[in-house]
């Protein structure tokens, strides 16, 4: 067992999770320009959703993630039409859909928790949860799934925003809002798309998350976190920013939990925001974030 | 020869691949009015941003009173002597109109914490003191029987009169007015027109951005007229509006 | 009646918090969610200075409010470079980092055992440890925050938080400073929420890291927001409400692990709500519109 080889596996792992988190969180985010809490939720929903298809409902397991996919979708789309929707149409501002989705996040979390309790729970998987021995490191069938799947994912996502007329549409949106809408662009279906596919990314992320190790009611917001954390370090406005930023994150957070203990990992998540929000806002490769326009 | 208040050299700013401002220069003499004009996304608004410090430019330089407004956040700029006005109407509406102008007085003890808890006399005398003299700058400029009503009651030219005397009220001695009289009733226009034309007497120099242009011939002492970020021509408002350059510019 | 009395205490401690956040996040427009984690910072600061040196509370008060005060600069230094809704990230983190800290750094803090055992504290050479003894301090404390904030949000300055909440760039426009006002602010809401922290200290005689989480911040700002943003009988409303709200829950009956879940998705309900239909909250003037579409 090779400590080295293991940990980079671990980060391979981790990365693969994180960039698809940042990278669902950052489709709705560039249109709406708003911190959507309510992410952590869809995600979470994504591995429980899984977790009753599997072991309440007794699906197979491709089916169980497709409905997982699909529940995180519905309820995305959910959450933009009776809440963020009408707030933004009535002016709201970022901030007010912020707290908004803060408390639909709450409730979320704390429906979970009543429904499923506090406790961990994971789904019985047999064979999927053998582990390989690769080059040393010791990595499960779902985790190489996992780091296929991911890249496989989001270079989908980045296909459809510069190959298709949905994609450009929402670029468009993402850019000059007021321009688009003059152009006769539906900003409301543009929006709910962006919703569905960050939505459908979040559930993928929380399935497999839940199918790897396991799910707590809080496992939303600590993976929000960390894609937010990736987002800004590698800029907002990048995908591949984002996949940098998803390796120097689980990089740093891998190797500080060898080092001092994995109890550190949040923290260190947090220190390099922090460091990075201090000295370099924009991230690795975003532009700057602006104050007020004048 | 008139002291120069503003000295501006070869300003530059390029915005995502547009130029806003090419090689600008100018200077504007104490006690004028002078005029800038020029189609939409000139670099006018530009102009004004870059000088109280809310865009660094990319090159060039500008100086008020011989100091360097370069590098300097916008509020040391203001305290150094220069306001200005919004083309979006920027206020407190919130506040009421008084409060409002209170709250540009500058240098108000009142403003530091460490006052407010060891010196409450000195910060209450202070206010009273500016409270008389915002009541005194409403009455001026006919705004006083609306002094308790929030900013927001106001119609848009008396917010934009209550802008024109925030900025008295700074006592600041170069007017940067963007638009002042953009989208109002011509009453209202020939009101603030009148006030704009009073402040070289109050010892006040003011730059001012317009579309309307018999308003700047009204007014102006002087007239720039920009286009895509350069100066054109320049000269009295007479002048300005015979260059065949300037008419050139208009037909385009 | 102790009963009633623990109530108006934990009320107490929560006015003092919601109050300190709503200089922060109603007047200056500022949201934090980081305030649970400078309410423990002064709660464990008294806590290990009790324990260990046996030092009054005078002082240990105001080393909880120092500390609190220079960590509070450290994070205000980022709000002086970017948007407020990034700000909240910014304040998220250094919660969770606190958190962690007062988590893992189990020599210094105890971990996730905490410290128990804090000595009560003396007033004029009386030990106060009745529920009686802790309303009178709690409420001197209380009294003197709702003057402190009062002082602060008549006065001028207080003014220039309003409009800074309003238009930041009219305000740097008129002269105004705004980014330090910012960091003052944040710096004073800090120093408060330490005071609250202390009090609890003594109170419970016992911290642990659980009680100031995340979900702690969320709380405190939650009162904020339905109490009133920007109004200063707004924090004091939102903690009755608030505070007493799952108290009545536990006379339905509610299982009691079930009534901890019921009582956060109350929150998190009532925060929806709240933002669709009245973000100003009950008696609050500021409705968070700092960089909405409107006007």
């Amino acid at each position: 067992m090779n400590a080295a080889a293991q940990v980079f596996a671990n980060v391979l792992m981790s990365a693969a999770i994180y960039s698809l988190v940042a990278v669902g969180f950052a489709i709705p985010f560039r249109v709406t320009k708003f911190f959507d809490l309510g992410y952590a939720a869809v995600f979470a929903l994504g591995a429980y959703s899984l977790y009753v298809a599997n072991m309440w409902l007794h699906a197979p397991l491709w089916l169980s993630c497709t409905i997982a996919v699909l529940f995180s979708v519905l309820f995305g789309c959910v959450l933009e039409m009776s809440v963020y929707g009408p707030l933004r149409r009535r002016g709201a501002s970022p901030l007010v859909l912020l707290l908004a989705s803060l408390g639909l996040y709450f409730f979320m979390q704390n429906s979970i928790s009543l429904g499923f309790g506090d406790a961990a729970r994971s789904l019985r998987l047999g064979l999927w949860n053998d582990g390989y021995s690769i080059l040393g490191a010791r990595v499960t069938f779902i985790q190489i799934v996992a780091v296929c799947v991911s890249p496989a994912i989001i270079g989908a996502v980045v296909l459809l925003l510069r190959a298709t007329h949905v994609g450009r549409t929402m670029r468009a949106v993402a850019n000059d809002p007021e321009l688009a809408r003059a152009c006769g662009v539906n900003s409301g279906k543009v929006i709910l798309i962006a919703f569905a596919i960050g939505s459908a990314l979040a559930g993928v992320a929380g399935a497999l998350v839940g199918l790897d190790l396991d799910m707590t009611p809080t496992m939303g917001m600590s993976a929000l976190m960390m894609g937010v954390v990736v987002l800004i370090v590698g800029g907002t406005e990048s995908i591949p920013g984002a996949i940098l930023g998803a390796f120097l994150v689980s990089l740093a957070q891998h190797l500080g939990a060898w080092q001092i203990g994995s109890q550190w990992k949040d923290a260190i998540a947090f220190v390099i925001l922090l460091a990075f929000l201090m000295f370099r806002p924009q991230g690795f490769f975003g532009r700057m974030v602006k104050k007020a326009a004048v | 020869m008139k002291a120069n208040l503003l000295e501006i050299e070869g300003l530059n700013k390029r915005f995502d691949g547009v130029r806003a401002l090419t090689d600008f220069s100018c200077s504007v003499h104490e006690g004028e009015i002078l005029g800038l004009i020029g189609p939409n996304g000139a670099g006018k608004t530009t102009l004004f941003n870059v000088l109280t410090g809310f865009i660094p430019p990319d090159r060039g330089r500008a100086t008020f009173k011989g100091i360097s407004l370069m590098g300097l956040p916008s509020y040391r700029i203001a305290r150094a002597g220069i306001t200005r006005t919004f083309q979006n109407l920027r206020l407190i509406r919130r506040l009421s109109v008084l409060d409002n102008v209170l709250f540009v007085f500058q240098s108000q003890p009142g403003e530091r914490l460490r006052n407010v808890f060891f010196c409450p006399k000195a910060c209450a005398s202070r206010e009273a003191e500016n409270r008389k003299m915002a009541l005194a700058l409403l009455e001026g400029v006919g705004l006083a029987e609306k002094a308790n009503d929030s900013a927001e009651a106001l119609s848009y030219g008396q917010q934009k009169l209550l802008s024109l005397a925030c900025c008295l009220a700074t006592g600041a001695e170069l007017l940067l007015l963007d638009e002042p009289v953009a989208g109002i009733a011509p009453e209202m226009t020939e009101r603030i027109l009148a006030l704009i034309r009073s402040l070289p007497s109050k010892g006040k120099s003011v730059v001012l951005i317009e579309h309307n242009l018999d308003a700047v011939m009204q007014v102006c002492d002087r007239v720039i007229f920009m286009d895509a970020g350069a100066k054109v021509s320049e000269g009295t408002p007479q002048e300005v509006r015979n260059d065949p350059k300037v008419i050139e510019a208009y037909l385009d | 009646m102790e009963y009633l009395l623990h109530i108006l205490i934990l009320i107490g401690i929560y006015v003092i918090l919601s109050a300190s956040l709503n200089l922060i996040a109603g007047y200056a427009g500022l949201v934090s969610i980081a305030h649970a984690a400078f309410y423990g910072i002064g709660a464990y600061v008294v806590a290990l200075m009790a324990l260990n040196w046996h030092t009054p509370l005078w002082v240990n008060l105001a080393c909880a409010i120092i500390l609190s005060c220079l960590l509070g600069a450290l994070v205000g230094i980022p709000s002086l470079r970017i948007r407020d809704d990034y700000f909240v990230i910014v304040t998220f983190a250094f919660q969770v980092i606190t958190f962690s800290v007062l988590n893992n750094w189990v020599t210094f803090t105890g971990g996730p055992m905490g410290l128990p055992g804090i000595p009560r504290p003396e007033v004029l050479g009386l030990t106060v440890s009745s529920h009686l003894g802790f309303l009178l301090l709690i409420g001197l404390f209380c009294g003197l925050t709702f003057l402190l904030c009062h002082r602060i949000v008549r006065s001028p300055f207080g003014r220039v938080l309003k409009a800074v909440r309003e238009d930041e760039v009219f305000a740097q426009a008129a002269g105004k400073n705004v980014a330090a006002c910012k960091m003052l602010i944040f710096v004073i809401g800090a120093g408060m929420a330490a005071v609250a922290g202390s009090m609890y200290a003594y109170y419970i005689t016992f911290v642990d890291p659980t009680s100031f989480t995340v979900m702690e911040s969320i709380f405190i700002l939650s009162i904020v927001i339905i109490g009133g943003a920007g109004s200063l009988r707004g924090p004091i409303v939102g903690a009755v409400v608030l505070v007493t709200l799952p108290e009545l829950l536990r006379f339905v009956g509610l299982p009691s692990s079930v009534a901890a879940n019921v009582r956060q998705m109350l929150y998190g309900g009532l925060l929806v709500v709240f933002m669709m239909w009245r973000p100003q909250g009950l008696l609050g003037e500021y409705a968070f519109e700092k960089g909405s579409t409107k006007g």
